[in-house]
């Protein structure tokens, strides 16, 4: 077999004709300029197959003779088998790269569907108390130093709440004695707006507005809000949430690796949609905690929604005064309690049949059942 | 004169690429080095000239180390910014001061790990003069551009001033100034930037040398500046003008008090006018990119050359560059990515058939010379942080 290519010495840009012929596993290459090399072909180190590039085959002395024929090249050195020679496989077949497409998009779907919450919410889960905390900690100090007053609620009601949160909901939260709840009340405006919510940081404080307890129509209401924040911080949302996005983001910074400035938008849409689905999951488990502690505390899970609504729609009727629409702009990130809180078809339902149970005098309901 | 051409296919790419994802996907990112190794091996081998072709020689295991650092390190930083701002802008203002030294480690290694004909590429450049182009210089350009203004106006609210027609007239001047000088040093950035690299590239015992000048990059970004603003007002203009007409000005200005409301998005007239502003945004800043890109390129090449003898061209132009990326562009989208290869090798192609290579003497004459051995780390951080460092070719 004589195969054809161009040598060149060692480090050097000249090139000469040549020729590589093998009889068994002896080779032997001559050149334009009338050198010569003869040996094993195990003595020769050849560049892996990539599609039909130019294969380098580099001779004892460091000197090197290329060549396009591929396919003779392979049969040469079909001892010299390695990984690489399977991915040329793949990548050589039609077949298989199609397969390789869909197991692709297979991969991606079940790795966003599943993978990220499983790893995150198995990483949060893992990681010992002290990190939740040393998470929270900085942010409440944070939120009071540019966000929040003090709250204007008068003294006695302030106690009156948090002793109803001691007695009556933290005995509900037998699973996770650890953790160390402690119930703040703020007061938010923003261009004298007043902001109802409440939310949770991942150390297990649970920050309530002053405009959220004046809009509570009754005690049941401010204790399912609660509730479902102690939710979001049994699940360890916060956690999850810091992982997911670190995974989100290194998947992203992956699939941009080698593509042109501009695919990282449609790649940032695409992340920023994922991560709104993952909250929104979220909501739905702390919806599912609170839910299942208000049946053993015999309180009807309608409330919930109920308040939810008054919220939402106080927010609307001060937006719509403040015609500027600048108010909620800025604290965005921060009104997250309701912008993704959206009322989804699946939160209604389990309100609902979380409601069915309650109506039943039921204080455990399994939701298979009624699915 | 003759072009560079690319010998590849869209078809063999595809395949390759396909595998790469998978095996990257599969291996939850460790196969990473490896895919980029076949990528960059099959753009550079299939980038000849002259019958000779470019050659990509780093390894996936030699790359492996640095990139697992490189992860890390992107992981510590996203989950700092999660749980302290103060730590991430500690982190951050560590990685502007290491910027310098990645580009220029970086430049060493991938020149390094480049061949030509059998013959290597290296960088001469020295760690001092990154500093000075990479630190020094973006900070004086953000100082005057930002830093006189902000302190100009805290100084004016402290002293009080009848602001009257003299002093209107000085601030003005003033304010005129400052642009000015911001745009020569963001001009001279450019043009230090361009001289580092080009005169710190050597091929084999070859020395590549620029002349490129302040006025040059000053007249294409100014251009580029006019360009960019006469597109975005022609936009806006169109804008309003097709939005009004189609469904009336109310729906329009409510499009905009409503974008916190989610239950308005789903008025459809409202979400295909902001689809019409996102794609007309993207549209026109691909415009403005292809434009600096393609004439920067111009002035530099035709500027450039290596040992005097050999010369450079690129007739690269601004709208073909242009409408090739937006089409990429709109292709990938359109496919969730499956037109990527198609498109990457659609880019190489244009690129590299407007590149001339103008040599009255023979590459033979050269020799590859010796260089102690570089490590990658830099390169995967640097790649991990999306730092352009631009080798270009």
């Amino acid at each position: 077999m004589i195969i054809h290519g161009q040598w060149y010495g060692e480090g050097s840009a000249a090139r000469f004709r040549a020729t590589l012929q093998c009889s068994n596993d002896q080779f032997c290459v001559e050149t334009e300029n009338g050198n010569s090399f003869a040996g094993n072909l195990e003595e020769l180190t050849v560049s892996e197959r990539l599609g039909n590039v130019e294969r380098k085959i580099t001779l004892q002395d460091g000197s090197i003779f290329a060549t396009s024929e591929n396919d003779q090249i392979d049969q040469l050195f079909h001892k010299q088998k390695s990984i690489h020679s399977i991915i040329h496989a793949f990548e050589a077949h039609a077949g298989l790269a199609a397969i390789s497409v869909v197991a692709t998009v297979v991969f991606i779907f079940v790795f966003i569907k599943w993978g990220v919450p499983w790893v995150s919410s198995t990483i949060a889960h893992a990681m010992p108390y002290k990190v939740q905390q040393v998470v929270g900690e900085g942010s409440l100090k944070f939120f009071d130093e540019y966000v929040f007053d003090d709250s204007n609620l008068d003294a006695e009601l302030q106690s009156q709440i948090r002793s109803r949160f001691r007695s009556e909901l933290l005995p509900l939260e037998e699973a996770h004695v650890e953790l160390n709840y402690r119930l703040h009340f703020r007061n938010w405006s923003v261009d004298d707006t007043e902001i109802p919510n409440a939310f949770a940081l991942p150390s297990g404080d649970i920050i309530v507005t002053d405009k959220f307890i004046e809009l509570a129509a009754h005690q049941n209401e401010i204790d399912a809000v609660l509730l479902h924040e102690m939710g979001h911080v049994a699940h360890r949302h916060g956690l999850e949430m810091i992982i997911e996005g670190a995974l989100i983001s290194t998947a992203v910074m992956l699939a941009s690796g080698d593509s042109t400035g501009f695919i990282d938008l449609g790649l940032g849409v695409g992340s920023m949609l994922v991560s709104s689905n993952y909250s929104r999951r979220h909501e739905v488990d702390a919806d599912d905690y609170a839910f299942r502690k208000m049946l053993v505390a015999k309180i009807d899970p309608t409330v919930l929604s109920d308040v939810l609504q008054r919220m939402s729609g106080y927010m609307e009727e001060a937006r719509s005064d403040d015609e500027s629409g600048k108010a909620e702009k800025d604290d965005s990130d921060l009104m997250d309690y309701l912008s993704s809180h959206p009322n989804t078809d699946l939160r209604a339902k389990q309100a609902r049949l979380y409601s069915e149970c309650f109506r039943e005098g039921q204080i455990y309901c399994d939701l298979k059942l009624k699915f | 004169m003759k072009t560079l051409s690319f010998e590849g296919s869209t078809r063999e790419y595809f395949k390759i690429w396909i595998v790469n994802v998978l095996l990257v996907i599969v291996t939850l990112g460790l196969y990473y080095p490896w895919a980029k190794v076949r990528n960059h091996r099959y753009f550079y081998a299939n980038t000849t000239f002259d019958d000779r072709n470019f050659e990509y020689h780093a390894t996936g295991k030699q790359l492996f180390i640095g990139y697992l650092i490189a992860m890390g390190l992107f992981i510590a930083y996203m989950v700092m910014q999660n749980i302290s701002p103060i730590g991430s802008l500690v982190l951050f203002g560590v990685f502007v001061i290491a910027f310098p030294w990645i580009i220029w480690r970086s430049l060493k290694f991938n020149l390094l790990m480049t061949s030509f004909s059998n013959v290597r590429f290296s960088f001469a450049g020295k760690i001092g003069n990154a500093y000075l182009n990479y630190l020094l210089l973006p900070i004086a350009f953000f100082g005057v551009l930002y830093g006189v203004p902000i302190l100009s106006a805290i100084v004016l609210t402290k002293v009080d001033i009848e602001f009257t027609g003299l002093t209107r007239s000085l601030a003005v001047l003033g304010g005129f100034l400052v642009v000015v000088l911001a745009f020569y040093l963001f001009a001279y950035m450019k043009k230090r930037n361009t001289c580092y690299a080009v005169n710190g590239f050597r091929y084999g015992q070859g020395e590549f040398k620029t002349s490129v000048e302040v006025g040059g990059f000053a007249k294409i970004l100014l251009k580029t500046m006019v360009i960019g603003i006469g597109v975005m007002v022609l936009l806006l203009i169109v804008i309003s003008i097709g939005s009004a007409v189609t469904m009336g000005t109310a729906a329009f200005t409510s499009a905009f008090d409503n974008l916190e409301n989610p239950e308005a998005w789903m008025d459809r007239s409202v979400i295909v006018v902001i689809a019409l502003l996102y794609i007309a945004m993207i549209a026109a800043s691909f415009l403005i990119m292809a434009y600096s890109y393609a004439r920067q390129r111009r002035y530099i090449f035709k500027n450039s050359r290596l040992d005097h003898n050999i010369a450079f061209n690129s007739t690269l132009g601004a709208r073909t560059t242009a409408w090739v990326m937006v089409s990429n562009f709109v292709a990938i989208l359109l496919s969730l990515g499956l037109a990527f290869p198609w498109a990457k090798v659609r880019m190489a192609r244009l690129v590299l058939g407007h590149t001339f290579i103008d040599s009255d003497v023979e590459f033979d004459q050269y020799i590859s010379q010796a260089q102690g051995d570089q490590s990658p780390i830099a390169d995967q951080i640097g790649d991990a942080f999306d730092v352009d460092v631009g080798v270009g070719i």
